[in-house]
C-alpha cells in the first residue's frame, strides 16, 4: 500500500443531478478500497434526480475511519461534471492549495432558463475559479464523451483526468478494474476508451 | 455638454396597467380586444383572467381595450355619430326566420358580403362550450346563420379578430361587434403595432347596446330559475314589459327584469356610445316594429352594401321614422350622460 | 440495489450503510421486513427485496409505515425476526402501534429502523425520531459507520429478543448514503419454524402492571448494552475536555479535535446505545473531565439525559461546564459537522481556529455572486407539470381564489416556480386531503373559495383513504384530484397497491383507485394531463358543480418511467421562423412561463431553442406556445 500524498485525501465529486457523479465516487471509493485503504465515501441525495445539485465526497486515509463529511475548506481536490458547480463548492471546501477540474460545458440552472437569473460567461468564471485553486483543469470532458457517442460518459472521462494528476496513490488500471466491478464487459471498452481521454486531457493541459 | 432634461419615466402600457385599471377592478366588459393576442389573457366560461404576469411593460392589449381607452368626451358627431343614412328594414329569406335577433339584417349583410367575396372570413358571436357565447370564424353564409340571433352575454368575440389577424394570410375580413368592440376595432387598426388590423379590417358591423351581461352570473341566474344552459336566444322585451325573454331547448322561460339587470358589467356603466359610432353600419332594434331592425349607413362600404342587399331583393327597407329618431337620438345622449357622470364619480371617489 | 446475501462471509466490501443494515438483518436471520418507501430509508428494505428469494424471506413494501410494523411484530408473535424500517416522519404514523407494542411486548426479534433526515435533505422536516425511544421506553441504537450498521443492526435483534420488546435503530440520511468498507457475517443457517402459541397472548390490560413491566425490561436492556460493549471512551484518562457523542457526530468529534491540534487533551464517549443512557458509564467519565461537550443530531438528547443524571449527582460530582445546544456550541438545527464541532471545541478550549486563509474566504464568498441557485424542479415531460398548469389555468379563470391542499410526493414541489408556486399547505403524508375536507365544510361558515386537493397514487393509498371517508360522510366539498403517476417516483420508483406489482417482483392484486371511488359512491373522470384542454374543460367543470367530494383522475407514467418504457412519442422542434420570443404577442411564454427545462430561450437569437438532449418528447409544450412555432412530430416518422 503505498503512502498517501494527502493524509486524509480528500475528493469532492459534484455535478447535476443525472451526470452521474455517484457512480464516479462509487468506482473511485471501490478502487481504493481494493488498494487497501481506509475509505468512506458520502453521498447527499434529495431531490437530485430533478435538476439539483448533487455531491459527494470520496474521503481516504491510512488511519483512522473517517465520517462521511469533510471539513470546510480542506478539499484535496474538487472534480466537478459542470463548471458552475466546481464555483460553487469551492464556496464550501475550497482553500489556496486545492486542485479543481471541471468540465467545461455548462448545464443551466432552471432560474436561468427561465430568464431570472444569469449564468456567468465563461471566460469570467473560468478566470474565477482559476483565482480560486492551486491549479484548474478546465476540461472538455462532455465534448469528449459525446465523441465516444454518448454524453454521460463525461464522468467517466473526468476520472481518467483524475488518475493522470499526482493526486492518487492509484492509477487508471485500478480504476479500470473498479469499472470492470460496477459495468459488463460489454460496456468496458467505451469505459477504457473514456478513461484513456481524460488521462490525454489532463497530460494536454 | 448641456445634461439631457430629464424626461419622466414612461407609463407602463401592458398587461400590468390593463389588470390594474380594468380587468382587477372588475370592469372589463368581455369583449376580447386583448384576447387572442398572446397566451397571458384566457377567456373561460365568460371571462378573462390571466394566470401569469407578462414581463413587458408596452403592449397591444392595454392599447386596444375599450375601457382602458374609453373616452367619454367625443360628441362632435352628435350622440348617434355620422349618419349617411338611416333606415327601418329587415330581410326578406324565409331561412332566417325564428333564428334571427330582429329583421335579421346584420345576418344577411353579412351573408352577402361573403357571398359577393367582399370579405372573405368573418367574426362573429355564438354559442359555444356550456353555452358561453363565444367568437367563431364564419367563411359562408350557413356558418353566418348558425350564429345569428343573441343571448345578450359577453362573448369575447374580438379574440377570434386578433387569432386571424395573427396568421400570416392577406384576406380581408368582417366583423359584427358592440359599441365597445367597434370601438376597439378602431384602436386596432390605429396601433403601430398591428399594422395588417388597417388593411385587413373591411367591413365592421355595430350592433346598438345599453348593458351587456356577464355569461357566468346569467348562467348561475338561469339555473336558478331552473333554465338549463345553453340558450337558443333572449330578449329585452321593450317596456313596460319589465321581463328577460330565454329561449332553451325549444322551451320559453321569463325571468324578472331587474334581477338580470343587477348582473349587467359594472364597465357598461362608463360606456358613452349606443349605436357603434365607428362601424360602417349600425343595427339596433325597430322601435315598435317587432321583427324590424333600425339600420344606420356610416360609411360609403356600409350605404353600398345595403343597397345592394336591397337591390336584390334580399331586405326590405323603408326609410327610418322621425320619431323613432328622435327617441335613438335622445337615447344616446342620455347613455352619454351617464358614462359622463360616472366617470367624473369614479375619478373623484 | 445488489443481492447482499451473495457475499462472501469475512470480504471487506464497499457496502452504503442502508445496505449494511439489511445484511445485518439477514445474519440476524430475519424473516420478514417490511417498509414504506422514503428517503433516506428506501434502500433498506429494496437491498432486502432483490435479497429475498435468494435468502428465503418475506419482503414488502407496505401501505405505511404503521402496517409495516404490524406486518413485522405479526412475525415476532409467530416466533420469527421480523423488522420495519422508515423515514422518521414513518415513526409518527406508527407511533400509536409503538406506544402499545411496548406495553404489550414482542416474542421473536423486532426491529424498527428509522433514518433520520437533519437537514431536511429529502424530508419536509428535520425531526429528531429518537423522542420514540423516550416516549416507548424503548432501547435505542445509533450506528456511526457502515460497519457499525450491520453489527447493531444484529445487536438490536438479539437484545429485543431477549428483553421481549422492540428495540429502535436510528440511522442518519449522511449514513444511510455513506459507501464504506464492511466484513459481513455468517448468514444463519436454519431459521424457527413459525407458531403463534394459542396460549400466548399480547395485549396491554391491566395497563399499570404492564407498564411497570415495559420498565423492568428497559433496565434489563440497560444492563445488557453495558455488557454489549457499544459504548466506549477514546482518549486520555482525564481529559480537558470530555466529547460525549453519537452516530456520525463521533467521527465529527474525532476529526475535530485533530482539526483544532486538541487530541491529547480532548476524550470522546462514543455512545453506540443512546437509550436508555448508561449511567454507570457516564458517571465514571463526569468524573474525570470538568468540561463535557454535546455532539448529536439533532435534539439535545443525550444532552438533556446526560444533565439530568448529573442533576442527581452534583454532590459527589462538584461544579461542571456542559456545552451544547445550552450554551451555542451545538446548533438546534440543522446537521452537525466536523468544522461545527471543531469550532465549538476550539472556542472551549481556547485555541485559534480558521477554516482557511481569510483573504481567501472573502474572495471564494464574493464570487458566490456568480452562482445562481440550482431550483429542483420536475423532470422534462413530467406529468405533474402539465398537471398544474391546468389547476393555475383553470383556477385563475375561475377567479374565486382557489386553494389547493398539497401532498407528499414529486407534486410536493407544486409549492416551487416548477409547480407555478400553485400548492397552498403541505404537511405529511394525506393530510392534504383532511385539510381540504374540513375547508369544504367551512362553507357553512361562509368560505367560498374553491378547494382542490392533489394527492399522489402511492399517497392515496398511504393515509389519504380515512380523510376521503370523512369528506364523504359529512359531504365536504372539495375537488380530489389523483395525480396517479403509476410510480412511487419521488423515492425510487417503488411499486404500490395500485400498480399491483409487490416488493418481490411478484404479481399482487392491483387495488383499483376508480374502484375505491365508486366504493365510496365518489363520481370520477379519469384524464390524460398532458391532454391540456381536456384536463383543463373537466377541471372546469368539476369546480363549478359544487356540492360535495368528487374526483378527478389524472393519470399519466412518471416522465422517468416511461423513459425506460421506450419513452415518449415526439420529436420536437421550435420554428424559430414562428417563434415570437420576446415580442408582444408572447414574451417568452415557454420559458419563462412554463417552464420546461427541455425549452432554452438563446438570448443571441431571441428566440426559443429545443434542448434534445433534456427535451424526452411529450409534447405538452407545443399545445402552450400561442404561435405554433413548438412543433411535435412523431418520432418514428422521423427516425
Ligand atoms: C348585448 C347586446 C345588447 C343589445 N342592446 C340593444 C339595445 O339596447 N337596443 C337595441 O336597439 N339593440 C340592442 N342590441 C342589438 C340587437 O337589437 C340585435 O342584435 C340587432 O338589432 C341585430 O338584429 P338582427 O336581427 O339583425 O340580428 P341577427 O341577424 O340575429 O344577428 C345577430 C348578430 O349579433 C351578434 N351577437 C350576438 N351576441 C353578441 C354579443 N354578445 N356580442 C357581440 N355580438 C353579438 C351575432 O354574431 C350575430 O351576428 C343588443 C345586442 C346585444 C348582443
Ligand atoms: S404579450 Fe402583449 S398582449 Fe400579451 S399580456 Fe403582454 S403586453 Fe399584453
Ligand atoms: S420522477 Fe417522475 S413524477 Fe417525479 S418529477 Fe420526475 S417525471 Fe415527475
Ligand atoms: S411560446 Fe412559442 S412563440 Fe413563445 S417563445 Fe416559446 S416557442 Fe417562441
Ligand atoms: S416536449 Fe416540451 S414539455 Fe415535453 S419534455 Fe420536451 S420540451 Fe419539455
Amino acid at each position: 500500500m503505498k503512502a498517501l500524498k494527502y493524509d486524509p485525501l480528500d475528493i469532492v465529486v459534484t455535478g447535476v443531478g443525472g451526470q452521474g457523479n455517484v457512480l464516479a465516487s462509487q468506482v473511485l471509493g471501490l478502487a481504493l478500497l481494493t488498494a487497501g485503504y481506509e475509505v468512506t465515501v458520502g453521498e447527499t441525495y434529495g431531490l437530485s434526480q430533478r435538476g439539483g445539485s448533487v455531491t459527494s465526497q470520496v474521503r481516504v486515509s491510512s488511519g483512522p475511519v473517517l465520517g462521511p463529511m469533510m471539513p470546510d475548506h480542506r478539499a484535496t481536490a474538487i472534480v466537478s461534471l459542470e463548471p458552475l458547480e466546481a464555483l460553487r463548492l469551492l464556496g464550501v471546501y475550497g482553500h489556496p492549495g486545492v486542485v479543481v477540474l471541471t468540465n467545461d460545458r455548462p448545464l443551466r440552472p432552471l432560474g436561468v432558463l427561465a430568464g431570472e437569473q444569469l449564468y456567468p460567461e465563461p471566460a469570467e468564471l473560468r478566470a474565477t475559479l482559476e483565482s480560486l485553486c492551486a491549479k484548474l483543469y478546465w476540461l472538455p470532458a462532455t465534448a469528449a464523451a459525446l465523441e465516444l457517442g454518448n454524453h454521460i460518459l463525461a464522468n467517466v472521462v473526468l476520472l481518467g483526468a483524475l488518475c493522470g494528476l499526482d493526486l492518487l496513490p492509484i492509477g487508471a488500471a485500478e480504476v479500470e478494474a473498479a469499472l470492470g466491478d460496477m459495468f459488463p464487459e460489454s460496456k468496458m471498452a467505451l469505459n477504457r476508451e473514456a478513461l484513456a481521454k481524460g488521462l490525454a486531457l489532463v497530460r494536454a493541459a | 455638454m448641456v445634461p439631457p432634461a430629464a424626461s419622466p419615466a414612461p407609463q407602463p402600457t401592458g398587461l400590468e396597467r390593463l389588470l390594474a385599471e380594468v380587468i382587477n377592478p372588475g370592469l372589463c366588459v368581455a369583449c376580447g380586444a386583448c384576447l387572442g393576442l398572446c397566451p397571458h389573457l384566457i377567456f373561460l366560461d365568460g371571462q378573462v383572467a390571466a394566470p401569469d404576469a407578462c414581463g413587458l411593460t408596452s403592449g397591444r392589449c392595454y392599447g386596444f381595450c375599450p375601457v382602458a381607452q374609453r373616452d367619454v368626451s367625443r360628441e362632435s358627431q352628435g350622440p348617434i355619430g355620422p349618419v349617411l343614412g338611416a333606415w327601418q328594414g329587415r330581410a326578406t329569406s324565409k331561412d332566417l326566420q325564428g333564428r334571427v335577433q330582429y329583421g335579421g339584417v346584420v345576418s344577411e349583410l353579412l351573408a352577402l358580403a361573403l357571398d359577393q367575396s367582399m370579405v372573405r372570413e368573418a367574426v362573429v358571436t355564438a354559442a359555444g362550450l356550456r353555452g358561453t357565447p363565444q367568437g367563431i370564424r364564419v367563411t359562408e353564409r350557413t356558418g353566418v346563420l348558425g350564429a345569428a340571433g343573441s343571448v345578450y352575454a359577453g362573448g369575447g368575440a374580438l379574440s377570434s379578430l386578433n387569432q386571424a389577424l395573427s396568421e400570416d394570410s392577406n384576406h380581408p375580413l368582417a366583423v359584427v361587434g358592440l359599441p365597445c368592440q367597434v370601438q376597439a376595432v378602431q384602436a386596432m387598426k390605429a396601433h403601430p403595432q398591428q399594422p395588417q388590423a388597417a388593411r385587413r379590417i373591411h367591413l365592421v358591423i355595430g350592433l346598438f347596446c345599453t348593458m351587456n351581461l356577464p355569461w357566468r352570473g346569467l348562467r348561475k341566474l338561469l339555473a336558478r330559475h331552473g333554465v338549463q344552459a345553453p340558450l337558443s336566444r333572449a330578449d329585452f322585451p321593450p317596456p313596460p314589459a319589465g321581463i328577460f325573454q330565454a329561449w332553451s331547448n325549444g322551451s320559453y322561460h321569463e325571468l324578472p327584469l331587474d334581477q338580470v339587470r343587477a348582473l349587467s358589467y359594472p364597465g357598461c356603466a362608463g360606456c358613452p356610445d349606443l349605436t357603434s359610432d365607428g362601424a360602417d353600419l349600425s343595427v339596433g332594434a325597430c322601435e315598435g316594429k317587432p321583427g324590424w331592425n333600425t339600420i344606420l349607413a356610416r360609411t360609403h362600404a356600409g350605404a353600398g352594401l345595403l343597397e345592394l342587399a336591397a337591390g336584390k331583393g334580399l331586405l326590405e327597407l323603408e326609410p327610418a321614422q322621425p320619431a323613432s329618431m328622435e327617441h335613438l337620438t335622445q337615447a344616446a345622449s342620455d347613455k352619454r350622460k351617464r358614462a359622463t357622470a360616472w366617470s367624473e364619480e369614479r375619478r373623484h371617489g | 440495489m445488489a443481492d447482499v446475501s451473495k457475499l462472501a462471509p469475512g470480504q471487506k466490501v464497499l457496502m452504503q450503510g442502508n445496505e449494511a443494515i439489511a445484511r445485518g438483518a439477514l445474519e440476524a436471520g430475519v424473516s420478514l421486513a417490511a417498509a414504506y418507501p422514503g428517503n433516506p430509508s428506501s434502500e433498506i428494505l429494496q437491498t432486502l427485496a432483490d435479497s429475498a428469494r435468494s435468502a428465503g424471506i418475506y419482503v414488502e413494501w407496505s401501505t405505511n409505515e404503521k402496517v409495516a410494523l404490524e406486518s413485522a411484530a405479526a412475525a415476532s408473535y409467530a416466533g420469527l425476526r421480523g423488522m420495519a424500517s422508515m423515514k422518521q416522519n414513518g415513526v409518527n404514523v406508527a407511533q400509536d402501534f409503538i406506544c402499545n407494542l411496548t406495553i404489550s411486548g414482542t416474542k421473536g426479534g423486532l426491529v424498527l429502523v428509522t433514518c433520520d433526515d437533519p437537514s431536511g435533505v429529502s424530508s419536509t422536516n428535520e425531526q429528531d425520531a429518537r423522542f420514540i425511544a423516550r416516549v416507548a421506553c424503548l432501547p435505542l441504537l445509533e450506528p456511526a459507520t457502515p460497519a457499525e450498521c450491520l453489527k447493531l443492526t444484529k445487536l438490536a435483534f438479539e437484545l429485543s429478543e431477549q428483553i421481549g420488546n422492540l428495540v429502535v435503530l436510528r440511522g442518519l440520511a449522511r449514513l444511510s448514503h455513506t459507501r464504506a468498507g464492511v466484513t459481513p457475517g455468517p448468514l444463519p443457517e436454519a431459521k424457527p419454524r413459525p407458531h403463534w402459541d394459542p396460549n400466548e397472548r399480547w395485549f396491554t390490560i391491566p395497563v399499570v402492571p404492564r407498564h411497570q413491566v415495559m420498565l423492568d425490561k428497559l433496565a434489563q436492556a440497560g444492563e445488557l448494552i453495558a455488557a454489549a460493549g457499544v459504548n466506549y471512551y477514546d482518549g486520555p484518562v482525564r481529559p480537558e475536555l470530555l466529547v460525549i457523542a453519537s452516530g456520525s457526530s463521533r467521527l465529527y468529534a474525532d476529526e475535530a479535535r485533530r482539526l483544532v491540534g486538541a487530541g491529547g487533551r480532548v476524550g470522546i464517549l462514543h455512545m453506540g446505545a443512546t437509550w436508555p443512557l448508561d449511567q454507570e458509564l457516564i458517571l465514571e467519565h463526569l468524573a474525570r473531565a470538568d468540561k463535557i461537550l454535546f455532539a448529536e443530531e439533532v435534539d439535545p438528547h443525550i444532552e438533556s439525559g446526560v444533565k439530568s443524571i448529573y442533576a442527581q449527582h452534583v454532590r459527589e460530582l462538584g461544579l461542571k461546564d456542559f456545552y451544547g445546544q445550552e450554551t451555542g456550541h451545538k446548533p438546534p438545527i440543522g446537521e452537525l459537522s466536523p468544522s461545527r464541532v471543531a469550532a465549538a471545541m476550539a472556542d472551549i478550549l481556547g485555541l485559534p481556529w480558521q477554516e482557511t486563509d481569510p483573504a481567501y474566504l472573502a474572495k471564494a464568498k464574493a464570487a458566490q455572486a456568480l452562482v445562481a441557485p440550482r431550483q429542483v424542479g420536475f423532470c422534462p415531460g413530467c406529468p405533474h407539470r402539465a398537471s398544474y398548469w391546468s389547476m393555475k389555468q383553470v383556477l385563475s379563470a375561475d377567479g374565486r381564489e382557489g386553494i389547493v391542499s398539497g401532498d407528499i410526493g414529486c407534486y410536493t414541489m407544486g409549492v416551487l416556480p416548477t409547480g407555478y408556486e400553485r400548492v397552498n399547505a403541505v404537511h405529511c403524508m394525506g393530510s392534504g386531503p383532511g385539510i381540504a375536507s374540513g375547508l369544504g365544510k367551512l362553507r357553512s361558515q361562509g368560505f367560498e373559495q374553491p378547494v382542490i386537493s392533489v394527492v399522489g397514487d402511492s399517497t392515496f393509498f398511504h393515509a389519504a383513504l380515512p380523510a376521503l371517508v370523512n369528506a364523504r360522510w359529512n359531504n365536504s366539498d372539495y375537488v380530489l384530484v389523483v395525480l396517479d403517476n403509476s410510480a412511487t417516483a419521488m423515492t425510487g420508483f417503488q411499486p404500490h397497491p395500485g400498480t399491483g406489482s409487490t416488493a418481490m417482483g411478484q404479481a399482487g392484486t392491483a387495488v383499483d383507485v376508480e374502484q375505491i371511488c365508486a366504493g365510496l359512491g365518489l363520481p370520477y373522470t379519469v384524464l390524460d394531463p398532458y391532454d391540456l384542454e381536456a384536463t383543463q374543460e373537466a377541471l372546469y367543470d368539476a369546480l363549478q358543480i359544487g356540492g360535495g367530494l368528487r374526483v378527478l383522475i389524472f393519470r399519466r407514467t412518471c416522465a422517468l418511467v416511461q423513459n425506460k418504457r421506450g419513452g415518449h412519442p415526439w420529436r420536437m422542434s421550435v420554428d424559430p421562423q414562428l417563434c415570437r420570443g420576446e415580442d408582444c404577442g408572447c414574451d417568452r411564454f415557454c420559458t419563462r412561463v412554463f417552464r420546461c427545462p427541455g425549452l432554452v430561450f438563446d438570448q443571441a437569437t431571441g428566440k426559443t431553442v429545443l434542448d434534445e438532449v433534456v427535451c424526452v418528447g411529450c409534447g405538452v409544450c407545443a399545445q402552450i406556445c400561442p404561435a405554433g412555432a413548438i412543433k411535435a412530430r412523431p418520432k418514428e416518422a422521423t427516425a
